[in-house]
């Protein structure tokens, strides 16, 4: 068995996944009205990380990354981080991407790991994986293979993305940024709010280094949509191949299923696809929420952070409503949950999907 | 289990090889390296143009290896995963996108900022060859034979996964590194094949 726990977020909403749930369950949401920050001057929306100390860190990402692994350390126990045992993988797209183009900076995500490999005294350098939005799924689907195939006893799992303007002004230019707090899954949708934070947890084959109990890790995999570079797939084959996947590999039938933490970035292709997708599985009924009107898409990390509220939720038996949320605007009807939720949670579905045609999923059980 | 390597593709600044040996090598020097591959390998493929720069390469050597290794198009349409890595993530676009919106007049181009992720490569291969499988973009200081095989090991124990391409595709102004290699389980009678590992991925590598 591998487990998973020692979970942290930073976010807008909080510094540790506890705060994160509390603020969540209280409906509060880290996006903020932003006037001129957008490119051409726009106003917009977006869930930003005000926090002085990160305002004015040297390197946002790096910044992130070693606060929320330090957290998590706290949460374990008989665990050296410098051990030839352990691995930090990160998840992101762009690191520090604000840094690009400024004279004697190094923006690039090596750098970056080897930035947190000097600050932690690692033993291996950490290995980044940048598959667009599926990245955080990713990293924690690897961390279990790295861990089954016996090079590694335990790995420390972080994801981060900040916002810039490099990353907002590319997806304006797609006419992907709602100019409201984006409404994931509703009729009115007009696309995404960007958002950033991040997430880390520690995936080990060892229950005894959690100070708190852990969670079981099922993990998943990853598909391709083999039909389009930056569209998701009219049918949502590679999200259903994933899904079915992802089950089978674990023995896991639909109805043990109790929440879908969906992606839902309230584009409308998006959205759709993930609609079609589950009703291809017959998995329609199950409670499914988006936590990107919560959080915005924080792309690395959002696998991550969003994996990490469904630990939350199976900790405390509590599903949280899909914020933005109102009117049905998909062509199979999802069971949204529209208010948070009390209820026995065992076992829950995360599911994302991203540039480059890639989906991935994974389970995790109490 | 035995894993073998049963092709190899490089591309460095002025040539392409398979299998140790040069298949085409660029004397025009007015032409780009990419657009004369492309050319002697006669492919008509107009998504190949709108690449970037990584892409162009990866997809190469990916049409190199793929149409003379024949057993890859035996497997089913998942069988096949994709392990990609690069120290550079996707940098030259990156700065080539960065100028559409750091000028005077900014005009940011969605056609570059789409090709500012890296793993928009394996989603350019995956289209080409009709493949749903796995597919996996690191980020590593360098050529890490020793990971790559270990975690490629443990991908290929699944019965359904029958084979693999690993890659590092890094493009840099004036250096490319492309090779690309097909690891296969050995459950065909895949001919003139060394053993898959560590030792033998860092010598085809460097060779």
């Amino acid at each position: 068995m591998i487990y998973i726990g020692a979970e942290n977020i930073i976010s807008p909403i909080g510094k540790t996944a506890f705060e994160n749930f509390e603020n969540l369950k209280k409906g509060n949401t880290g996006i903020k009205f932003y006037k001129n920050i957008g490119f051409d001057e726009k106003d917009l929306y977006l869930s930003k990380i005000e926090d002085e100390n990160y305002q004015n860190a040297e390197k946002k990402f790096d910044y992130l990354i070693i606060n929320s692994i330090q957290d998590s350390l706290s949460q374990a126990q008989n665990f050296n981080i410098s051990d030839e045992n352990v691995l930090i993988l990160i998840s992101s797209t762009k690191g520090n991407i604000d840094k690009l183009n400024i004279e004697n900076e190094d923006f690039s995500l090596v750098t970056s790991a080897l930035n947190i490999q000097q600050h932690f005294n690692l033993k291996h350098t950490p290995k980044i994986i940048s598959n667009a939005c599926i990245s955080g799924i990713m990293a924690i689907n690897t961390a279990n293979n790295l861990i089954e195939s016996g090079m590694y006893k335990h790995i420390i799992v972080t994801g981060a993305d900040i916002v810039s303007d490099f990353v907002l002004w590319g997806f304006q230019s797609l006419f992907a940024i709602s100019d409201e707090p984006c409404q994931p899954f509703d009729k009115n949708r007009k696309g995404i709010t960007m958002g950033e934070a991040v997430g880390t947890v520690i995936v080990s084959e060892d229950e005894d280094i959690f100070k708190e109990k852990p969670l079981k890790l099922l993990a998943g995999v990853s598909t391709n949509d083999a039909n389009h570079i930056s569209g998701p797939s009219r049918t949502g084959e590679g999200l259903f191949r994933a899904i079915q996947k992802t089950l089978s590999k674990n023995n896991i039938k639909k109805d043990e299923i109790d929440f879908i933490s969906g992606h839902g970035t309230a584009t409308n292709f998006n959205d759709e696809m993930e609609s079609i997708a589950f009703s291809r599985l017959e998995m329609l009924e199950i409670p499914i929420n988006s936590l990107k009107a919560f959080y915005g898409h924080t792309l690395g990390a959002a696998g991550l952070i969003e994996s990490i509220i469904s630990m939350q939720s199976i900790r405390q038996n509590v599903l949280i409503k899909s914020l933005g949320f109102e009117e049905e605007g998909t062509s199979h009807t999802l069971n949204l949950l529209k208010e948070n939720k009390e209820t026995e949670v065992n076992c829950i579905l995360k599911t994302a999907a991203g540039f480059g045609g890639c989906n991935a999923a994974l389970i995790i059980k109490k | 289990m035995s894993l073998k390597i049963s092709s190899y593709c490089k591309i460095n600044n002025d040539s392409i090889s398979l299998n140790g040996k040069i298949m085409f090598k660029n004397e025009d020097k007015e032409e780009s390296l990419t657009r004369s591959i492309y050319k002697f390998m006669d492919l008509s493929y107009p998504k190949f143009y709108k690449m970037d720069i990584l892409s162009k390469y990866g997809f190469l050597a990916s049409e190199m290896l793929i149409s003379n290794q024949e057993t890859l198009k035996t497997y089913e349409d998942d069988a096949v995963v994709l392990i990609f890595a690069n120290s550079n993530s996707s940098t030259l676009t990156d700065l080539k996108y960065q100028e559409t919106i750091a000028s005077e007049k900014p005009s940011p181009s969605p056609s570059l900022f789409v090709y500012t992720l890296p793993n928009i490569l394996l989603g350019e291969i995956a289209i080409r060859n009709k493949w749903y499988g796995e597919n996996m973009f690191f980020v590593l200081p360098n050529f890490d034979a020793k990971f790559l095989v270990n975690y490629a090991a443990a991908i290929l124990k699944k019965s359904d996964t029958k084979a693999c391409l690993i890659a590092w595709v890094d493009v840099k102004e004036k250096k490319n590194d492309v090779f690309l290699c097909s690891i296969e389980k050995n459950e065909q009678n895949i001919s003139n094949t060394l053993e898959f590992n560590e030792k033998n991925l860092t010598q085809i590598y460097l060779a």
